[in-house]
């Protein structure tokens, strides 16, 4: 989702694109919800709120998509691609090797690509700074405040 | 009176003990450190923070985090006056002026009222939770199921008034968030709802993961989409203490600010927001030449900054009393009270008085240690902030993956946290704001559980939340707000308030 941008400068209307979002997550919402029972309201079921408040967020939904088409508003800004890839990148990196690798590992790779979000990032720089962090946390998390975080995990 | 005293000096003699007061020491400390890092507020602060509380035991924790929340305010008001940034909607206010005065060369002076005014603030503010602690919570001891529920829907709409920009989405959010909350196992069938089968959500979402996703990540993303050149202070900071003719322009603006803070505090639906906009409305309005604020008026440092303090510590009462949490921070502390065995309520008084006077006569001890600590720190805090962004941004990703990892030791937390920075980051593109999201989410659970109730005891009639006399007010008054923000000119002057 994150990679749209629209290159005529004009841009999908902001209001009728956070509509459009909620409706969808209505819609995943009330598929979710579809078999659970609802029951009465003396006795509420499962079902019964999630599916209510997929319909009041789908109504808001619609009603943010309706207003976009009455009152002209702002547009949608451009995403960026580069930030989300390489911040969610390295914290999804951090959380597949923290317990396979270790902290040792999943701190610098998780200072290393995540640096890369910001186009000044230098290399040598980022490399040096990652080692010292990592020290850092290691010697603070591990050793001071005795957390269970794996340093080192195969062995 | 006397019972007051007598429960403040319990407090004392809990709080002053040489480890409470170290803790509360190193709270103060790293959360100033840690919520003076630009985009980095309270929130993110404590959710960061909280595994290293987890060795303590349960006054020691809870003292500590106050500790933190209170450094992390201030963390964000001494960006807000040197950097222009502010940590959190509640010091935005204080970069007009704040930041204004910093340009002037008066830096030291700004900080130096700030963090007299908080300090003051926060002391009547003390003996206001130590007031009113003991009537509301025999109070909320009349509270059945039915008043809890109107109590938590008035709350909503306070934060759908209070939000910025449209209603409309301000609504949707807080549904959104009641959404989420249904996740994970039903309370009363053990049915699972809405986890796609996943075995890491059957408890539901964590609050902490949310919150960090929301708020930690997706400000790092829009940080990283608006490289704003930081307008670091580079002059003199300047004398630190106030003379005689700063304190008196202060003084009255300070006594009004607390006021208004800490009644706004009390308020469920984070009217804690509200304070510093209203205090320098307020200011404005009543100044003799108005046009000096936004130009380095020390009222308008004074005041907002007083009442921030003081509603930042009086949103406690609600969740002292009631056991509802007014607004996200209070929500996090509701998990590290979870966490250490503490359910917030009105029975902690009377089951742990030690706990919760302890809590109280800290509130106190912390507010002193930051008018001591920061100060002298200054200088420290100034050079951490000229460290450029693509460094700092890396560490606190670090920070933030590391505290999410240690509060489950969970693999999965971490890898929800990425994908809630990205609904977070589509949140901001299209407009929505998600601090009422996050309030319906802490609140959805509770009133699932307080609505079903009270339809089983009615035989499912929605009447008996009209018929009860204490739910009937509450709904009336929440009515009365949302019929108020409807209203065109008021309208208007809302979306001055938050343009300002």
């Amino acid at each position: 989702m994150a990679g749209w941008s629209f290159g005529d400068g004009r841009g999908f209307p902001q209001e009728a694109g956070a509509g459009l979002f909620l409706v969808a997550l209505a819609a995943i919402g009330l598929w979710l919800a579809w078999e659970l029972p609802v029951g009465t309201m003396r006795a509420m079921g499962p079902g019964m709120l999630p599916r209510a408040l997929c319909v009041l967020v789908g109504a808001a939904g619609i009603g943010l998509v309706a207003g976009a088409f009455l009152v002209p508003g702002a547009r949608l800004a451009g995403w960026s691609l580069r930030g989300p890839v390489f911040v969610l990148g390295a914290i999804v990196l951090f959380g597949l090797t923290i317990r396979t690798l270790g902290l040792a590992f999943a701190g610098p790779i998780a200072v290393v690509v995540g640096s890369f979000a910001s186009p000044e990032a230098r290399l040598k720089e980022t490399l040096v700074f990652a080692a010292v962090l990592t020290a850092l946390c290691i010697g603070l998390f591990k050793y001071v405040l005795r957390l269970p975080i794996p340093v080192i995990a195969f062995t | 009176m006397g019972d007051l005293f007598g429960n403040l000096a319990l407090g004392f003699s809990v709080a002053l003990s040489l480890k409470n007061v170290a803790l509360c020491f190193v709270g103060c400390m790293v959360g100033t450190l840690i919520g003076v890092l630009p985009g980095v507020g309270p929130i993110a602060t404590i959710a960061m923070l909280l595994p290293i509380t987890f060795g303590l035991d349960p006054v020691g924790a809870l003292i500590m985090l106050a500790g933190i929340y209170y450094g992390a305010q201030y963390g964000g008001s001494t960006t807000a006056i040197l950097v222009n940034i502010p940590g959190e909607a509640t010091s935005v206010v204080t970069t007009l002026d704040g930041h204004e005065m910093a340009k002037q060369g008066r830096a030291g002076i700004a900080l130096g009222i700030a963090a007299i005014a908080s300090f003051f603030a926060g002391t009547v503010a003390t003996l206001a939770i130590a007031a009113l602690g003991a009537p509301l919570t025999r109070l909320a001891l009349l509270f059945g199921a039915a008043e809890y529920f109107a109590l938590m829907v008035m709350g909503l709409v306070f934060a759908v008034v209070l939000a910025r920009g449209s209603l409309l989405k301000a609504v949707a959010m807080i549904l959104v968030g009641l959404l989420l909350a249904t996740v994970g196992t039903d309370l009363e069938t053990g049915q699972e709802r809405l986890t796609f089968g996943l075995e890491a959500l059957s408890d539901g979402i964590d609050f902490a993961v949310l919150a960090m996703g929301l708020f930690g990540f997706a400000e790092i993303l829009r940080n990283l989409d608006n490289p704003e050149a930081r307008d670091v202070v580079r002059g003199k900071i300047g004398r630190l203490l106030p003379g005689p003719a700063d304190l008196r322009e202060a003084a009255k603006p300070v006594l009004r600010g607390t006021g208004l803070g800490a009644l706004l505090g009390i308020l469920p639906g984070n009217g804690a927001v509200l304070g510093p906009f209203a205090s320098y409305t307020l200011e404005k309005r009543i100044a003799a030449d108005p046009r000096r604020f936004g130009r380095g008026a020390i009222e308008g440092v004074a005041g907002p900054e007083a009442a921030n303090n003081a509603g930042a510590q009086t949103s406690f009462i609600p969740l002292l009393t009631l056991g509802i949490p007014p607004n996200a921070v209070m929500a996090l502390m509701v998990g590290a009270m979870t966490i250490h065995g503490v359910i917030p309520g009105p029975q902690v008084m009377t089951k742990n008085p030690d706990l919760f006077w302890g809590m109280i006569a800290s509130m106190w001890i912390g507010n002193l240690m930051l008018l001591v600590i920061n100060l002298p720190l200054v200088g420290l805090w100034v050079r951490l902030l000229k460290v450029p962004y693509r460094l700092l941004f890396p560490a606190i990703l670090l920070f933030c993956c590391i505290g999410i990892y240690s509060i489950n030791n969970s693999p999965s937390d971490v890898l929800f946290t990425a994908f809630f920075g990205l609904v977070g980051y589509a949140l901001l593109k299209f407009g929505f704001e998600p601090a009422p999201l996050l309030l319906g989410f802490v609140l959805g659970r509770l009133m699932e559980e307080k609505l079903r109730q009270a339809l089983v005891f009615s035989r499912g009639s929605f009447m008996t939340f009209v018929e009860r006399p204490i739910s009937l007010g509450l709904l009336l008054v929440a009515l009365a707000m949302l019929v108020v923000a409807l209203l065109p000119s008021v309208r208007r002057s809302r979306e001055e308030v938050f343009t300002e």
